[in-house]
């Protein structure tokens, strides 16, 4: 210790220890130190981290932040020697303007990294990076691949693909684009207009995959209510409502929204109520001291529908909100051209008392789907239509479920009716996207989101398997208004880019027949995963940490992360958008356009970006900050000082509350008719449901409809009596993470089993499992527990499958079991899936490397 | 890696260890944890931030966040017990050291290891009612959390506790913890520090360092 008072001083203040307790404890050491003569000294051993790791003190210090698809979008902190980044810490106030060590105030909060960014070094310098280009060797999946060089690799892709559209037209590559390396403004993977997109869709050969996995059903449902899928709120807004409904939420997991789960706990000691609908006692039910109500999964929108008709019955609706913003809530909200309309006659309030149908949707109706008693179901609805601001907040899970959408439409009918939309302590949220960033310094214009067909994205194993036997409602097809329009896609590559879909889409068994019968799979990744074990090219792409770019909230937060070159790029690694660009110069070059395609490509930049990108990103990135981020939101940071600091936490003037200026200041809602469509007029007005995006029949207002399968299913529950959910798990944003040994010691991937389901099958806390049904099999470990619904099982989604030689996945990837049939929105079915189980003594293989086993229950589950 | 071992400095240790009779080091102040074991959502987020910190490969983890539930479907509960190495007062590991490379910081009453001492005998691992000390076989060398001491010197707090995604892990003098009169966001409200909680070795034993805000289940009737 150098200066003994500078320590003392440094550690009272960052201790909070007042001056005087400062002064007092001083003295009281110094009489202890030279009382303690008989001690043993301390100068004899020595305190230190454990070497040869050097403090952070001795490092260099370099901001930067978390990159995946999660939710939310922390800081990391790297700490670093030479090129190596030693330790990761995360934001402790320090960085930001104004900033000091320990800030943490309620209006700029730190942004403190999950379990997951703390782990990226894990990623970053994991075995399974992919460092060089690699040619496959052996069959699809072997996993059998040589290394060659950039230019062959390049060169092989460019043919091929020139070959593929020669032969087979403009719809014949997949752009199978998505979060893995995402949500940069610069360095773009995105399912719709990311840098893969515009270059398929430049080259003139790209059919897309439209519905999102995580969320297709609120985006969808959100859009036909609001008109928008900006519906949220911002996080900091949680801490004013009075009651907080999380239906299907468990941001405890998730750590959806920057810090939710914190304001949610100034919340409660506000005196918020919480209340969880769920299969599961989650950790958020148990963290916010909640009520639990446990229900029956994919049978959500029914016990709204009961909600809906206690508040009706009773009159509790708030009736001057109702006649002021919303369309379709009850016949004097109806639009005079609805009578006429093919699919627009009956109004909501009509439908939940029955008036047509001939049943009422009585909490009692309710109870009999959902398994919530209905005296519960009155209990909420009561609680909601009475206490204001009251939030309800519809997340994603129980809409990844067949007719997902209904659940999403049936909660919005619910905000609605009880007039919490617009207001503080209240919420609209379906989607839940709040502020808004700007997203884009890479080109974004005309090119940005060209495609020939687009598809359903879980549909395109079954379009390869059958083709050309599909119809176009069943694939999905988006309308187009030229001869492409209904034409379904003959798909003959793929191409991933930070898209481990193959794993993560439904129906494995189908997704990997279909893949034998392409011509050309193309992955762009990080780390080599399931997926890319399928390819014919692996093209090694760097970690964010090993480019320049800038990081945005995910969909909550007001912020912006600078995210310089930590590192050199490891290997031979490239960025992806050097990729694109120097493909296109090659494409371009074999086609007779010359140098166009990537100069067009890649507007900033001569084909040297491939040698040296870095003045042209920080062209980009710079332009970006000044002519979006200075000029439209008024910050006044410059560049240079941004890049400073790492990051900017804006100050907003008033909390932001989704629709409050639609509310308060009678701006129109951005739907047709301007007001919340109820009564949905894009729906109404449909006949030829063949001939849209969804294939089939909608309605137009929320109603309850029976999913495919699902525990009240009379007949398929003999064969598969358990009900299957696949939540995300914590220790994995989806599938990344996965081969990280110490995140896997924290979670097993495990099936969570009741208590009694597991007596009956003889099944304790451990024990190997079985799961199956007529779609596929999977081991896992067992988690017994009181804290599950009866007759549900849970199995996280993620795993990276780890198959048999009798197919059988030893990971324990529950896509094996999924099925790939949409609901007409296009919300994919992960949670409708009944399967049975049985104890196994089938080995569970919990990672490639199979070093490590969790000790998640060693450390006290069952106490 | 596995280090050096230099056999005389160790025998010169162990000597002088034989010669001193442990009486425990009187810190000036004694820091030590608080955590609250209700508003813990049990991320881990503390233990991932501590493993990377520490360099740790699967296998040791010092900070350990112990899952608690009971009940019967549907009227459960849980909650969370977040412990590390409680830096007792009257520390069980310390005394069966041979080498004498366990010590108390008299600054502040850090218990750590001196890892070129360590012959990873683990007899400190079996001492510790808390499990704190642990076996990590790649180095053949006991290691514990040690608080962070090269954040501590810094003038920060230990990287679990600035990890902690809902600010309810702290540290601070125990004493100002225990009375209430410590500022700090792990303790709500009406909330009242306890020093043991269920299932919890009894502090009598070594006076571990550490409070928390306990469940309404999970406390220890009169032993405040
Ligand atoms: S918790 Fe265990 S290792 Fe830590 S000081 Fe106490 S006895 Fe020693
Ligand atoms: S104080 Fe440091 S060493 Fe101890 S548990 Fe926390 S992070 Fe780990
Ligand atoms: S980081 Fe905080 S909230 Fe998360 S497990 Fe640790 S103590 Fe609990």
């Amino acid at each position: 210790m150098s200066d003994d008072n500078d320590f003392n001083k440094l550690i009272a203040s960052s201790l909070n220890m007042g001056r005087r307790t400062f002064l007092k404890s001083s003295a009281a050491g110094a009489a202890a130190l030279t009382a303690g003569g008989g001690l043993l000294k301390t100068d004899k051993a020595e305190a230190q981290t454990y070497e040869p790791y050097p403090t952070d003190n001795q490092m260099e210090t370099v901001v930067t932040s978390c990159a995946h698809n999660c939710g939310s979008r922390h800081m990391l902190v790297a700490h670093k020697k030479n090129d190596v980044i030693v330790r990761l810490s995360s934001d402790d106030g320090r960085y930001q303007r104004d900033g000091c060590y320990g800030k943490d105030t309620d209006e700029e909060p730190q942004l403190r990294a999950c379990l997951r960014g703390r782990a990226y070094r894990e990623r970053i310098y994991c075995p399974e990076r992919l460092l060089y280009p690699m040619l496959r060797v052996g069959k699809r999946g072997e996993g059998k691949f040589k290394r060659v060089s950039w230019d062959e690799a390049l060169d092989f892709v460019a043919k091929k693909l020139i070959d593929i559209k020669e032969k087979y037209g403009s719809q014949a590559i997949l752009d199978q684009s998505y979060a893995g390396s995402s949500y940069g403004v610069l360095h773009k993977s995105d399912q719709i207009d990311g840098l893969q997109g515009r270059f398929l869709g430049m080259f003139a050969c790209r059919t897309s995959s439209w519905s999102v996995p995580s969320y297709q059903a609120t985006t969808t449902s959100s859009k036909w209510t609001f008109g928008t899928i900006e519906d949220g709120n911002e996080d900091d807004t949680f801490a004013h409502s009075k009651l907080m409904i999380m239906w299907g939420w468990n941001p405890a997991y998730t750590f959806h929204g920057g810090n939710t789960v914190y304001y949610m706990r100034k919340a409660k000691q506000n005196g918020c109520k919480f209340v969880v609908i769920d299969p599961l006692y989650t950790d958020t039910a148990a963290t916010y001291d909640a009520w639990w109500i446990p229900i029956k999964p994919n049978t959500d929108a029914a016990m709204l529908a009961g909600m809906a008709h206690y508040i009706f019955d009773n009159n509790l609706q708030d009736q001057a909100f109702i006649d002021k913003f919303v369309q379709g809530m009850d016949a004097g909200t109806m639009p005079d051209w609805a009578t006429d309309s093919p699919n627009g006659k009956e109004n909501f309030k009509d439908y939940i008392l029955g008036k047509n149908d001939g049943q009422p949707k009585t909490p009692e109706w309710a109870e009999k789907i959902c398994g919530v008693k209905a005296a519960d179901i009155k209990k909420l609805a009561d609680m909601y239509a009475t206490t204001k601001p009251a939030a309800l907040k519809a997340c994603w899970g129980p809409g990844r479920t067949d007719y997902g959408e209904q659940y999403n439409r049936m909660a919005a009918a619910l905000q609605a009716m009880t007039g919490n939309i617009g207001m503080l302590g209240g919420s609209a949220e379906g989607v839940g996207k709040a502020w808004h960033a700007e997203g884009a310094a890479y080109p974004y214009d005309q090119y940005s989101n060209i495609w020939f067909s687009s598809i359903k994205s879980d549909r395109w194993a079954y379009i390869v398997n059958n083709y050309p036997n599909v119809a176009r409602e069943e694939a999905g097809l988006w309308p187009r208004q030229d001869n492409l329009d209904g034409v379904v896609p003959n798909i003959r590559g793929i191409f991933w880019q930070g898209s481990n879909w193959l794993n993560q889409l439904t129906n494995i068994n189908a997704e990997m027949d279909a893949i034998q019968k392409l011509d050309l799979v193309v992955c762009l990744d990080q780390t080599i995963t399931t997926s890319g074990l399928f390819a014919d090219v692996l093209l090694p792409i760097c970690t964010h940490f090993e480019r320049h770019d800038v990081a945005l909230p995910w969909y909550k937060g007001h912020y912006y992360i600078h995210r310089p070159k930590v590192i050199e790029p490891l290997g031979e690694s490239k960025t992806d958008f050097q990729v694109f660009t120097e493909l296109a110069y090659r494409v371009g070059n074999m086609t007779g356009m010359g140098d166009k395609f990537g100069e067009v490509y890649n507007t900033k930049a001569t084909r040297d970006y491939w040698n040296n990108p870095d003045p042209v990103d920080e062209d980009y990135l710079r332009t970006w900050w000044e002519d979006r981020v200075m000029q439209h939101q008024h910050v006044e940071m410059p560049w240079v000082e941004f890049k400073k600091h790492g990051v900017y936490k804006m100050k907003l003037d008033r909390p932001h509350v989704g629709f409050q200026d639609q509310i308060e200041k009678g701006i129109p809602f951005q739907t047709p008719s301007g007001k919340i469509e109820i009564l949905c007029d894009e729906l109404a007005r449909i006949s030829d449901w063949k001939k849209t995006k969804y294939g089939y029949h909608i309605p137009s207002i929320p109603k309850w409809i029976e999913p495919f399968e699902s525990l009240n299913h009379p007949t398929k529950t003999k064969k598969h009596p358990y009900h299957l959910i696949t939540p995300h798990p914590r220790h994995r944003t989806h599938s990344i993470f996965n081969n990280s040994a110490i995140l896997r010691e924290t979670y097993d991937q495990e099936i969570t089993i009741n208590t009694s389901d597991a007596k009956k099958l003889g099944i304790t806390t451990g024990d190997k499992v079985e799961v199956w049904n007529d779609r596929g099999r999977l081991v896992v470990p067992a988690y017994v527990t009181q804290r599950c619904m009866p007759g549900v099982v849970s199995i996280p989604e993620g795993a990276w499958i780890d198959l048999d030689k009798n197919g059988i996945d030893r990971a324990g990837n529950p896509n094996m079991l999924t099925a790939d049939t949409p609901s007409p929105a296009g919300s994919f079915a992960y949670n409708t899936i009944l399967v049975n189980l049985r104890k196994t003594d089938l080995q569970h293989r919990a990672g490639w490397d199979e070093t490590s086993v969790s000790r998640s229950h060693v450390f006290g589950r069952d106490i | 890696m596995s280090k050096e071992i230099d056999k005389a400095k160790i025998k010169a240790a162990v000597k002088r260890r034989k010669r001193e009779t442990y009486k425990p080091v009187v810190p000036a102040t004694q820091l030590g944890f608080i955590h609250h074991n209700v508003d813990c959502i049990g991320c881990r987020a503390c233990e991932i931030a501590c493993k990377d910190k520490n360099g740790l490969a699967p296998g040791p983890r010092f900070r350990r966040v112990s899952y608690i539930e009971g009940g019967v479907y549907p009227d459960v509960y849980a909650y969370k017990v977040n412990m590390s190495c409680n830096h007792c007062a009257q520390p069980a590991c310390l005394p069966t050291c041979p080498t004498g490379a366990i010590f108390k910081r008299a600054s502040d009453g850090i218990v750590d290891i001196d890892s070129t001492l360590c012959i990873g005998c683990r007899r400190c691992e079996a001492a510790c009612p808390y499990g704190a000390p642990q076996f990590d076989p790649g180095d053949n060398l006991i290691k514990k959390c040690n608080m962070c001491v090269d954040e501590i010197d810094a003038g920060r707090k230990p990287y679990c506790v600035m990890a902690c995604m809902m600010r309810v892990l702290d540290i601070g003098p125990i004493d100002e913890i225990s009375d209430g009169s410590f500022q700090t966001t792990a303790i709500g409200p009406g909330d009242m520090p306890v020093k043991q909680v269920k299932n919890m070795a009894d502090p009598e034993l070594t006076k571990p360092s550490i409070r928390f805000i306990a469940h309404s289940k999970g406390g220890v009737q009169s032993k405040q």
